[in-house]
């Protein structure tokens, strides 16, 4: 009986011991319209990791990038869709099943090209519609999948080579397979834990021969070695029963990272890359007898450079002796690998290349600035244009309408360009500001100077941007100094309150009060200076890869507490946390009192509040040493105490928080996976998927003029959260209710020119932010039945306008873009574009009204003139009025044509009853016909074939001119009006004489055919007509 | 004893919930419109709706006959401009430059002869018409606990070559009436992008549920909203509406 209660007890207390619902769906359930706004760019892209294509369809492509997921082209690389918006967007491998190429493709996550930024993965992921639905697979701990092979004659099969965890041992690595479809892995190949499978192929003739190269490898934050007396090439001939190694012909020692191909059109020719200890042994192999025994053919510098960053092999498969390797440039050899050439020009850094299925000259190249194209064998290269995977380090934001997003990418140099431009955001709007990888860039907090920088500080540049100068201006080492160590992503800080300061972080910290000029340091050494992890010229094990990537013991971290300049927070990438409250005299390294914290976890991000000069939050880091666990603290007393911000709910390293400068309840969070929202101070978090991909968000930034929250995401480029004031209203109050008008920003009616952009179809255009009017609210249930409707009135509480609401549970936002009414225009044989013109509405008080069911919500919304209008409050009312007459004008005429064509209508059905009347009726219509040819055109099509323009269509060419004209009206137009006033009053004096000719004889001759006669519905009554 | 198996019960209730199957949500979605006669009984539908189009509301009038014919009627500045006609054998619409009727490209008609008999619903009767329909699992919709359930009808031409035909509908788990459908676009520039429609306001005509109010986008854009005014079930309309007329 006991055992009952017990299990009774269970039951009844599982669901509240289950989390009520995990982060994503609970913002799923709140966010509603809230939704991010991707900008790219596009113009740089970003790191492609891998390309794969259709067997049997040459439009459909696959790539997987370094961090900004899965593309699909369906017409042949001319456009790229993202398909994998959901899940991790690190990706190692995309694999098509040959026998369902159309719907199943698997991808393994997590990047191979294992630089210091490479990101990890979470899994293998299998859809069975071609993209639009993805199930995780398993080999969730598996961080990086080089290789998929589904065998060919039977789908439940596959092969996976797990290259596995970079930052720390793993036995989850190897190569695995699954006979089940994926439900059941076991591990057929394993080598040891510091070991993967870094390539394998699958002989096309005979899926039970597999080649598989196995790598030994690691990282660390300051360090990195490649290869080992564990490295080997395998091959099986069972399935992956039993593996033999195939050494014969191979350089003895060590070996590093090793690449496999094998020619389709002959698959006993093989060619491997081998990375090995002489440098007189590296290079290309070739073996022709399917791995007995292998040749060394060439080492030129394209083929052995940076062995862990490019190894892929790929041969054409129509001509074994045609092999493409990647590189720094990319190579290409004719001759079955004896001499190579270059690819054509394009961004350096190749790391897959591929001949498309059909024609060999067509082929699609992946490189650290995206993927190109070609037409000609790989002779000349173009870019793909839309693909917006670009890798930030950092954004920062400036003041500017519309504001600029500063910031440098992976390999890809700084830019900045604006957050939203005339026709969308395209790739002329972006500038450089910095060369080579670029990292942090800090806009001048009031001039139109922007400092900028590359890796390691080689460079730090302040540009003029008005007047188009560059200085060079980082620290530079004077007598006494030692060297200065920056780390590849060095720091920099600008001042709230100094607007000429700028910071920059070696080991130590350097302040600088006139814009780079002079600089004084004013810490000492802020790290551990820990010897054995500062000897970075050592690094790369068999190739040595001495980049500075892997400078460590330095300052990562800076930040001066926007209420006190004296305040400074420094972190480092070796876990220090120092504080200074005198301007730098003295420092205390506050990282002891971190709940939870491991020693030496990286800091990644420092944000000091803007609510108390003593709180601050610290975001930590700890991947590099394989711990993949988010970190984000805060402290409310300059670091003597720090208490978590996170809960379990959120997922992936954490890399940043921004604090909101309104609420300090709101916080957001920037993780390997996304975004996280938290309105509570971080007691519970909400995840944002909203048009949001699961990228890693590097950087968050407030822009405090338009509460938007900007995001450096490292795949997937700049990303917009526009107006984030609705969040700082959510409190359990309001959740409560079942409708809640938000607080939102200000409703401006815009006075701009409305010309376009120039970008191709082809070109990716990131959106603009909307400039309509917006009502937000919430809505405690989605509105699925019965009656809901919104109206606006105006302040005498009459309807302006009905507009469809949002039905969605959580937040809504309907738009409105400030029209008015458009007047019904006469009826003519073609249609008049400008006849569609709204009439602007006056700005002043106006009220929402929502009808739901039968309950009632109202709320006041003020809306207001464009404060940049080129046009003053008295013009304003002249040009009120003077559209208001035309809009009259218009609509007069249309009752006027009206009556016309229900006479003519009358009399042509009359003449028809009754053929006898035509001599007495063609001459009257040809009269009533004559003068609606002077009001309406009559003739032609909407095209080029259209009869001249009439007085309706200059009408609406004037009206349309005066209600979206942004000036008052100029004397031209209003004597224009005159112009066509006199032409109506003449129209109208035409009319009444003709119906005084001929009105009362029709009609009476209507009567006596048993017709009705000529009735005209009211003007009221007319405008009601469709 | 009682109280126990009332907690045993409960507790089974509470953590369990019940599983559905696509049938059973289907079948109770067609229940809660209105009943699968009911529905076999209807012989066509006429929608009047609005659509705003820079402040102007743009009426519509749609048909949709048993039989498969079916227009969309425009009016515009008093002309009436007609898109998506069937009328049996062509499937036509008006030039906006010409004012006249112009056929469909012959995929599109030939696609659009393979979907014949959806009327008035696809689920119904779907495996007689040889659809096939699978619950994937719940998804978050609207803020909305719902169903997916992935439609897959006959397969269509894109480009000349013949591809599956699925659409995911989104049921709201609680009423049982799709939300939202989603389905991949084959053709033109936002190939490959997703179109997403939705649905709201269900109310009762003649004993049977419509959503009168449409949102038609495409995923991570905007949606433009179409109001339904009135809905008129087995309307009368003349046939030589349908008709497409060669030019003489």
């Amino acid at each position: 009986m006991n055992q009952l209660y017990r299990f009774l007890y269970l039951a009844l207390l599982l669901p509240a011991f289950l989390p009520a619902q995990d982060a994503t769906t609970r913002g799923k359930e709140l966010f509603g319209d809230l939704r991010a706004r991707q900008i790219g760019p596009a113009i740089m892209s970003g790191r492609i990791s891998d390309i794969e294509l259709h067997p049997s369809n040459p439009k459909v492509i696959y790539v997987g990038t370094a961090g900004g997921g899965v593309w699909k082209s369906n017409d042949g690389g001319a456009r790229f869709n993202s398909v994998f918006d959901n899940h991790c967007q690190s990706i190692g491998a995309v694999a098509v099943d040959p026998s369902a190429p159309d719907n199943v493709v698997w991808v393994g996550t997590g990047e191979t090209w294992t630089r210091n930024s490479v990101s990890f993965g979470d899994g293998i992921y299998r859809t069975g519609d071609g993209g639009l639905n993805w199930t995780k697979m398993g080999l969730e701990k598996s961080e990086r999948i080089a290789s998929i092979i589904v065998n060919p004659k039977n789908a439940n099969e596959v092969y996976v080579g797990v290259l596995g965890a970079l930052w720390s041992d793993s036995e989850e690595r190897g190569v695995y397979k699954t006979s089940d479809g994926g439900k059941t892995w076991s591990k057929i190949l394993y080598v040891n834990a510091t070991t993967g499978c870094a390539d394998m192929v699958m002989d096309p003739s005979n899926p039970s021969i597999l080649y598989a190269s196995f790598w030994e490898f690691r990282r660390t934050a300051w360090s990195f070695n490649s290869g080992g007396n564990n490295s080997a090439l395998y091959k099986s001939i069972d399935g992956g029963k039993t593996w033999n190694k195939i050494h014969n012909g191979f350089p003895n020692g060590k070996l590093g990272r090793m690449g496999i191909a094998i020619a389709a059109s002959n698959p006993k020719i093989l060619y491997t890359v081998i990375e090995s200890e002489q440098d007189k042994d590296k290079g290309l192999y070739r073996s022709d007898d399917a791995g007995a025994s292998w040749k060394q053919l060439n080492n030129d510098f394209g083929i052995v450079v940076r062995p862990f960053y490019f190894s892929r092999i790929t041969v054409d498969p129509r001509n074994p002796e045609v092999i493409a390797k990647g590189g720094l440039s990319g190579s290409i050899s004719r001759d079955g690998g004896k001499t190579f050439r270059n690819l054509g020009a394009m961004h350096s850094d190749i790391h897959d290349i591929v001949f498309s299925i059909n024609d060999s000259e067509r082929m699609f190249v992946g490189t650290d600035g995206g993927v190109y194209r070609s037409w000609n064998g790989g002779t000349t290269m173009e870019i793909v244009a839309n693909l917006p995977v670009s890798q930030y380090y950092h954004v920062s934001v400036d003041n500017q309408e519309p504001y600029n997003i500063y910031g440098g990418l992976q390999d890809n140099n700084t830019w900045y360009g604006p957050s939203s431009s005339p026709g969308g955001i395209e790739a002329r709007d972006w500038h450089l500001i910095g060369v080579g990888d670029g990292f942090r860039a800090l806009p001048h907090p009031t001039k139109r100077i922007v400092y900028s920088e590359m890796q390691g500080a080689e460079n730090v540049w302040r540009t003029d941007l008005e007047k188009n100068k560059i200085r060079v201006i980082q620290p530079l080492p004077v007598i006494g100094d030692p060297k200065l160590r920056w780390n590849w992503n060095p720091p920099m800080a600008t001042s709230a309150l100094r607007p000429d300061r700028l910071y920059m972080g070696s080991q130590f910290l350097h302040k600088s009060d006139d814009m780079g000029d002079t600089w004084v340091k004013i810490s000492p050494d802020l790290t551990t200076n820990n010897p054995s992890k500062t000897s970075q010229g050592n690094s790369g094990g068999l190739s040595t890869d001495n980049s500075g990537a892997e400078n460590h013991c330095t300052i990562f971290t800076i930040a001066e507490s926007p209420l006190d300049e004296k305040v400074i927070w420094v972190g480092t990438d070796d876990g220090n946390v120092q504080v200074t409250q005198d301007a730098g005299k003295t420092w205390k390294n506050v990282n002891t009192n971190l709940p939870g914290l491991p020693a030496g976890t990286w800091c990644y991000h420092i944000e000091a509040s803007s609510f108390n000069k003593g709180t601050a939050y610290a975001v930590f880091e700890g991947h590099s040493h394989g711990d993949m666990q988010p970190y984000a603290y805060k402290t409310t007393n300059f670091g003597a105490t720090w208490t978590s911000v996170l809960t379990p709910e959120v997922e992936g390293v954490a890399r940043n928080i921004q604090e909101d400068f309104v609420n300090p309840n709101l916080l957001f969070l920037g993780t390997e996976f996304g975004l996280y929202i938290s309105m509570n101070g971080g007691k519970s978090w909400y995840k944002f998927t909203n048009n949001m991909p699961a990228v890693a968000v590097y950087y968050l930034e407030i822009q405090r003029k338009t509460n938007d929250l900007v995001m450096g995401t490292h795949g997937r480029g700049v990303i917009i959260l526009d107006d984030i004031s609705p969040l700082r209203q959510i409190t359990d109050e309001v959740l409560a209710k079942d409708l809640h008008f938000f607080k939102n920003r200000p409703a401006i009616m815009y006075e701009e020119s409305s010309f376009g952009g120039t970008a191709g179809e082809m070109e990716f255009v990131g959106p603009n932010p909307s400039r309509a009017g917006q009502i937000v609210y919430y809505l405690k249930k989605r509105h699925s039945l019965g009656k809901f409707t919104m109206e606006i009135q105006n302040a005498a509480g009459q309807k302006v306008h009905e507009i469809t609401p949002g039905k969605s549970k959580g937040i809504n936002i309907v738009e409105w873009g400030y029209a008015g009414k458009v007047p019904k225009i006469a009826k003519g044989q073609t249609i008049s574009r400008e006849g569609a013109t709204p009439a602007p509405i006056p700005a002043g008080k106006y009220k929402i009204v929502v009808q739901k069911g039968t309950e009632t919500y109202t709320h006041d919304w003020d809306i207001s003139y464009d404060p940049k209008s080129a046009i003053t409050l008295e013009d304003r009312k002249l040009k009120e009025a003077t559209v208001q007459k035309v809009f009259d004008m218009t609509q007069s005429l249309a009752y006027l044509v009206y009556e016309l064509d229900e006479t003519i209508n009358g009399a042509k059905q009359l003449m028809s009853k009754n053929t006898g009347l035509s001599s007495t009726l063609t001459p009257m219509l040809a009269e009533y016909n004559k003068l609606k040819e002077t009001l309406v055109v009559t003739t032609g099509d909407n095209y080029v074939s259209a009869g001249e323009p009439q007085l309706r269509e200059d009408l609406a060419s004037l009206f349309s001119n005066l209600a979206s004209g942004l000036y008052k009206p100029s004397a031209n137009e209003l004597a224009n009006l005159k112009r066509l006033e006199a032409e109506f009053n003449a129209a109208k004096v035409e009319l009444q004489k003709l119906k005084g000719k001929h009105a009362a004889k029709l009609n009476e001759l209507l009567v006596q055919n048993q017709l009705a006669a000529i009735a005209i519905k009211p003007f009221e009554e007319f405008l009601k007509l469709p | 004893m009682r109280i126990l198996s009332l907690l045993l019960a409960l507790a089974f209730t509470v953590s369990f919930g019940h599983a559905q199957t696509a049938d059973e949500i289907i079948n109770k979605y067609l229940t809660a419109t209105g009943g699968v006669e009911k529905w076999q009984k209807l012989e066509g539908i006429k929608m009047s709706a609005k659509v705003n189009q820079g402040g102007m509301d743009i009426p519509l009038d749609i048909f949709n006959l048993k039989d498969g014919r079916q227009m969309t009627v425009v009016t515009f500045q008093g002309k009436s401009i007609k898109q998506g006609v069937y009328d049996g054998t062509t499937l036509w619409s008006t030039n906006f430059m010409t004012m006249k009727a112009e056929k469909s490209d012959a995929e599109t008609t030939e696609n659009f002869k393979t979907a014949l008999g959806d009327f008035p619903d696809p689920f119904l009767n779907y495996s007689a018409k040889g659809y096939k329909v699978e619950l994937v699992g719940k998804e978050t919709v609207e803020g909305t606990e719902t169903f997916k359930i992935k439609l897959t009808k006959k397969p269509v031409l894109v480009e000349g070559k013949s591809e599956e035909n699925v659409s995911f509908y989104f049921f709201d788990a609680e009423e049982f009436i799709p939300i939202m459908v989603e389905s991949e676009i084959k053709v033109g520039p936002a190939k490959g992008q997703i179109s997403q429609i939705t649905m709201s306001d269900y109310q009762e005509v003649n004993g049977l549920f419509f959503p009168f109010s449409l949102g038609q986008g495409v995923k991570g854009m905007g949606s433009q909203p179409i109001t339904m005014t009135k809905i008129e079930l087995n309307p009368q309309v003349d046939s030589k509406e349908f008709v497409f007329t060669e030019e003489k």
